[in-house]
């Protein structure tokens, strides 16, 4: 480009656009994060899913592994952002939004334990008293809180990014969470997979394919 | 009644790299080099023209122990970015 070139006003205007088109082309998420909790969630679901069928049990809660995964997000994270040549006005709301999510899900799992152990007991003393076990099983409504957590973060991304996997994906997410609630606890589980491969692991792969083929056309422009 | 269009934004590359910066919070050096294809020297150069004339900040770091040059549009390079395609869409309308 030269640097003094004096522009008549259709080239300007057509300069204009092109650049800003330019710039909002580049900005690519690498999508292995996504791809990583899509995996972790659909993973503890199915194999909570197995347990729940075949009866058995680990020896450790498979849901741990999602504490696990926190450690390669952080560094996912950091690398992302080292990595990242612009930084869009988006960017901090969205990893608040993210973040808050976390947090969200972390009380949710407090208040699901404290729910649990006082509906133990109640039960238990209801069997006692009646003879007959509890109709109403709370264990059936787990899954769709934590789907209506996971399709709020999932759709606002999806919608701010204008990524219509994601915007679709948190959809999904709301929609299973619906029929979760009028589902037995092996579908909720099944729903739940469904909706963590839709909402991240799918668009995850579809951002990882793009961020490629962007890093290869930089590199084919820059030979 | 036709204005001036100004003449520090009425230059390719300087026009080039204050609409990419309007779309963004801020870019590296290196993002706006490859994006506009134009050479390191040419580009420092337009870039001191836009930072003397208030329109973009130029923020100078290390990033793992290498240099690192970071540039943001200022709240006056937005006004005059504005006023130029404001300025420009009156010609394109009412050419003379």
């Amino acid at each position: 480009m030269e640097q003094e070139k004096k522009l008549t006003e259709q080239e300007s205007l057509h300069l204009i656009t092109m650049m800003i088109n330019k710039a909002k082309e580049s900005y690519h998420d690498t999508g292995i994060g996504a791809i990583m909790w899509g995996a972790v969630i659909a993973i503890c679901s199915l194999v909570r899913l197995s347990e729940v069928h075949f009866g058995y049990k680990l020896p450790f809660d498979i849901y741990l592994l999602t504490l696990v995964a926190i450690i390669p997000q952080i560094l996912i994270s950091i690398r992302e952002k080292k990595e990242r040549k612009v930084k869009s006005y988006d960017d901090p709301y969205l990893d608040y939004i993210w973040l808050g999510f976390g947090i969200a899900i972390f009380l949710l799992i407090i208040i699901i334990n404290n729910i649990f152990g006082e509906w133990g007991s109640w039960a238990n003393e209801f069997k006692n008293i009646t003879g007959k076990p509890a109709s109403f099983r709370f264990s059936e409504y787990v899954a769709p809180l934590f789907l209506m957590l996971y399709g709020l973060p999932t759709f606002i991304t999806g919608a701010a990014c204008k990524f219509k996997p994601m915007l679709w994906g948190g959809i999904f997410c709301w929609i299973c969470c619906i029929i979760a609630v009028y589902t037995p606890i092996k579908i909720d589980l099944v729903l739940t997979a469904v909706s963590a491969i839709l909402a991240w692991l799918v668009p995850g792969v579809i951002m990882e394919k793009e961020y490629r083929s962007y890093k290869k056309e930089q590199a084919k422009l820059n030979v | 009644m036709f204005k001036d269009l100004d003449p520090i934004l009425h230059s390719q590359l300087r026009l080039a790299v204050m609409s990419l910066l309007i779309s963004v919070k801020e870019a590296e050096f290196t993002f706006l080099k490859e994006q506009t294809n134009a050479t390191a020297g040419n580009l420092s150069v337009q870039i001191q023209k836009l930072k003397e004339a208030g329109y973009i900040e130029v923020i100078k770091q290390f990033k793992d122990n290498y240099p690192q040059t970071i540039c943001r549009i200022t709240p006056a390079g937005i006004t005059a970015f504005e006023e130029y395609v404001k300025n420009l869409q009156t010609y394109l309308t009412n050419p003379k």
